[in-house]
């Protein structure tokens, strides 16, 4: 998915184009929305997807973030892009949902893509400690997850934004309304734990 | 924060792997139009409901519900003040105002006070055999039926009160 949003990044079209959609969304042209939901809509999921590690919370969180945004569209000022404003949404709807899940965590996650099977940097992690490659594939999803779901909100948020989906510091920091240095200590914390956490799959 | 990068170097390999967790195949093809079909579904009930449309004008109440969900203990004390209020109020509101003027003795007074020869507060003090002689009158001005208590007591302020026009 980092592909696919490094993909939707290099593809997205000029500003003007986005603002013309948000400018007519406003107006309450769904045909408008339509097609800024299908933009952001496979970033938007696997942020929430990431966070929750339940595939049928993210449909729906994701689906009610795109809903809360429509809704909310007059009152959106253009201070920010729309996508880091849609971030926020979703950001918010999700570490509400998760405060109120709270130690009722269930794991329901997505398969692992095919190519996953193929790529070497992953093999050469986990063919040292488990004997069948399916097995260690699956294995280690579900240690993630696990570990993931370990951080406290803000932590996991930070790393997955950064280290999952691959965006910047300062993005990261507006779309969580904190400062850069908020979003450094944050992520340097989180990747500690992480690692102590899967010490066993790092050299 | 280099080094910190290259510490974590393994930890960021790893974690990509996240990234060929996906949805079932043809997830995102519908996805977009769900969303749109809920939002029509939605303005065809009638935007917000009354309770959201609230919860939209007042974020206090918003705010207000979530400390009770917070903290239950909070949503029973407030119920309790309430109740509270309620009883007093009730029993507050059933209880007889002795200071308060009947406003229709009083107008009868102020009109019969130059011809009566038995004033309204006189009747007060008037035992109940004097009431009864002064009821001969012919023109009674209020009902001579006892009004009825709350509590069972008559209201001293309910009394006959009579007087005799000159050259009757």
């Amino acid at each position: 998915m980092a592909e696919s949003a490094e993909r939707t990044e290099s593809e997205s079209p000029a500003p003007e184009h986005e603002s013309e959609l948000v400018r007519r969304a406003r107006k309450g042209d769904l045909q408008a929305y339509d097609d800024l939901v299908k933009r952001y809509q496979e970033r938007i999921y696997a942020t929430i997807y990431h966070m929750t590690s339940n595939h049928e919370d993210a449909n729906d969180l994701a689906q009610e973030s795109f809903i809360k945004a429509f809704s909310a569209l007059k009152s959106f000022k253009g201070g920010s892009t729309f996508y880091t404003w849609l971030y926020r949404i979703a950001v918010n709807k999700t570490i509400n949902f998760l405060k109120q899940r709270k130690n009722r965590t269930h794991m329901s996650l997505n398969d692992i893509d095919f190519n996953a099977e193929h790529d070497t940097d992953l093999i050469a992690l986990i063919s040292e400690k488990t004997p069948r490659r399916d097995a260690g594939l699956n294995e280690l999803q579900k240690k993630l997850n696990e570990a993931l779901l370990k951080l406290s909100e803000p932590h996991r948020l930070v790393v997955v934004l950064h280290d999952v989906q691959g965006q910047s510091h300062e993005e990261i920091a507006e779309i969580m309304d904190c400062n850069i240095g908020t979003v450094r200590s944050r992520l340097f914390y989180a990747r500690q734990q992480m690692q102590a956490e899967l010490a066993d799959y790092l050299k | 924060m280099n080094e910190n990068e290259n510490n974590f170097d393994s930890l960021r390999r790893l974690l990509a792997f996240k990234n060929r967790e996906t949805p079932p195949p043809g997830y995102f093809n519908n996805f977009s139009a769900q969303v749109v079909a809920r939002i029509r579904a939605g303005e065809s009930r009638g935007s917000a409901s009354a309770a959201e449309q609230l919860l939209a004008e007042a974020p206090w109440l918003v705010k207000l519900l979530q400390i009770f969900d917070a903290k239950p203990a909070f949503a029973g004390a407030f119920a309790f003040a309430l109740c509270m209020v309620l009883v007093f109020g009730i029993v507050f509101a059933e209880r007889p105002d002795y200071s308060a003027p009947q406003p229709l003795l009083t107008q009868v007074s102020e009109s019969s006070a130059p011809l009566s020869p038995v004033s309204p507060t006189a009747g007060l003090a008037q035992t109940p055999g004097q009431i009864m002689l002064a009821s001969d009158s012919t023109n009674p001005v209020t009902s001579l039926q006892p009004v009825a208590s709350l509590f069972g007591q008559q209201n001293p302020f309910a009394q006959q009160v009579s007087f005799s026009l000159p050259g009757n």
